[in-house]
């Protein structure tokens, strides 16, 4: 029964990864399915940001999203651990780990959770994140829930990369109509200045050059700010033409 | 989201891309693949008569990157200048597909665009959005001298194709370093670098901005019934002032 549950869980994963998905929903769903599948009570991811600082991007439910805040705070907890180490981290009874995580113990108890599983989030020999499984009852995670809690993590971590990758196409698209719009403003800078300083293009052009050498600005932003009117360049001989 | 972006899981997909991606190497001839070719192998296997990529841009509506042919670049012109047309709705849109631009209902939606370019010998234009995620970085016009549809394997190629400009546009982008504008390479350079110094002329002779500067351009060659370039090439060359009062000389 799992088996055709979680066949239909990545189907569902697999159609949600299109061009405009959105990542933080798509983990979401991730915890929901986390839950309904594994009969565990609650799941959270903890991914590293571009600092490599990690961070909550997925709960099943608020009162996991502020117990994984909490091992962030305080910098302890079998998640943290998971993440350092690579290797999955599993406390079958909280209560007999207080020695090893005091704080992250007690914040546990309080928000009700006995046990709790970390599966890591990797990518090749990089650790990326946790996945982070939590039950109101103590009990450890068997072979064949473990293997699942894994497949589903490796889901988790393939809809990240394809994000990413989306995310930095969308910077060079960006950084693609920039530098032409550059070459543009460059363009109509040249013609400001033939008219203004009534010079050929090519004049124009050279003036325009000398004078981002000389103020040591971009080409780009000298011919935008003469495009806007915010500057102005001397004719070439004469730097001062007043009186 | 599938239609105009063909799925990249779909093995019949994967097999076409492959096709057209040979057609396309063996098009560079084992040169870097570019939009020229791109424009090229979509004009053979779409069945049309001439292609052609534009960017949008803030500083101007569309900027031409490369035409196969003088129509196709004449086309673009005239888009250009009179600021509609289904390539300018294919810009804020999905793909637009005209089968015949004869028919009453172009004439009602692009009243002077369609008779402009039934006149210029066109009767069929494809145009096909070319997309990123959520950016829209331009656009791919097909355009065709006989009455008809492109058939569906036709444009499923041509929109297969459409997003290999994107790819090659963004990949040469990447390449030769976009925001190093000093040194950018002369094969993404600017079709027609007069348009814009007319632009900056006119905007110092006028004192207006640039985006009305353009739009005096285009209104000046749209009542002489003159390209665009050509009008911008005898206001840098000096042979033509816009007066001031909205009138023209």
């Amino acid at each position: 029964m799992a088996e055709t549950q979680l066949a239909d869980v990545f189907v569902e994963m697999a159609d949600t990864l299109v061009d405009d998905f959105d990542v933080i929903e798509f983990l979401h769903v991730l915890t929901e399915r986390c839950v309904e599948l594994l009969g565990v009570s609650a799941a959270g991811l903890l991914l590293t940001d571009q600092r490599d600082a990690l961070q909550v991007v997925a709960a099943s439910s608020e009162r996991t999203r502020l117990l994984e805040l909490f091992q962030l705070q305080t910098d302890q907890g079998p998640c943290l651990d998971c993440f350092h180490t690579g290797q999955p981290v599993s406390v079958a009874d909280l209560t007999l780990a207080a020695a090893r995580w005091p704080r992250f113990t007690a914040a546990a108890a309080e928000v009700g959770f006995a046990a709790v599983h970390a599966l890591p989030m990797r990518l090749r020999s990089e650790v990326i994140g946790a996945l982070n499984l939590f039950d109101v009852r103590p009990g450890p995670l068997d072979e064949g829930r473990l293997r699942i809690g894994q497949a589903l993590a490796d889901v988790a971590t393939i809809g990240l990369l394809q994000q990413r990758a989306i995310h930095r196409r969308d910077i060079l698209t960006e950084q693609l109509q920039t530098a032409l719009n550059s070459r543009v403003l460059i363009e109509q800078a040249k013609g400001v200045l033939a008219e203004r300083l009534q010079v050929d293009i090519a004049q124009a052009f050279a003036l325009l050059r000398d004078g981002a050498r000389s103020r040591n600005r971009r080409l780009s932003e000298l011919s935008q700010a003469i495009v806007d009117g915010s500057e102005q360049l001397a004719p070439a001989p004469v730097a001062d033409r007043r009186g | 989201m599938g239609k105009d972006n063909p799925g990249r899981g779909d093995p019949m997909t994967s097999d076409r891309r492959l096709r057209l991606w040979a057609v396309l190497v063996d098009a560079a001839q084992d040169g870097a693949v570019t939009v020229n070719h791109v424009c090229a192998t979509t004009v053979s296997v779409a069945g049309v008569d001439s292609a052609a990529v534009a960017v949008i841009l803030d500083a101007i509506p569309r900027e031409l990157m490369y035409a196969t042919d003088r129509r196709a670049s004449e086309l673009e012109d005239l888009t250009l200048t009179l600021g509609e047309g289904p390539c300018v709705d294919a810009t804020t849109g999905g793909p637009v597909l005209v089968a015949d631009l004869t028919a009453a209902e172009c004439r009602n939606r692009w009243p002077v665009f369609a008779p402009a370019a039934v006149l210029a010998g066109v009767r069929a234009v494809f145009a096909l959005p070319l997309r990123v995620g959520g950016i829209r970085l331009g656009v791919l016009d097909l355009y065709r001298d006989r009455v008809g549809d492109l058939g569906a394997e036709q444009l499923t190629d041509a929109l297969v194709l459409a997003d290999t400009a994107c790819a090659v546009l963004l990949d040469d982008a990447t390449r030769h370093g976009v925001d190093r504008d000093d040194h950018w390479p002369d094969r993404i350079g600017l079709q027609h670098p007069e348009v814009h110094q007319a632009t900056g002329m006119i905007m110092v002779q006028l004192r207006v901005p640039a985006a009305v500067a353009l739009l005096r351009l285009r209104a000046y060659a749209y009542s002489r019934d003159r390209r665009l370039r050509d009008v911008a090439a005898d206001v840098v060359a000096r042979r033509l002032r816009l007066l001031p009062t909205g009138t023209v000389d």
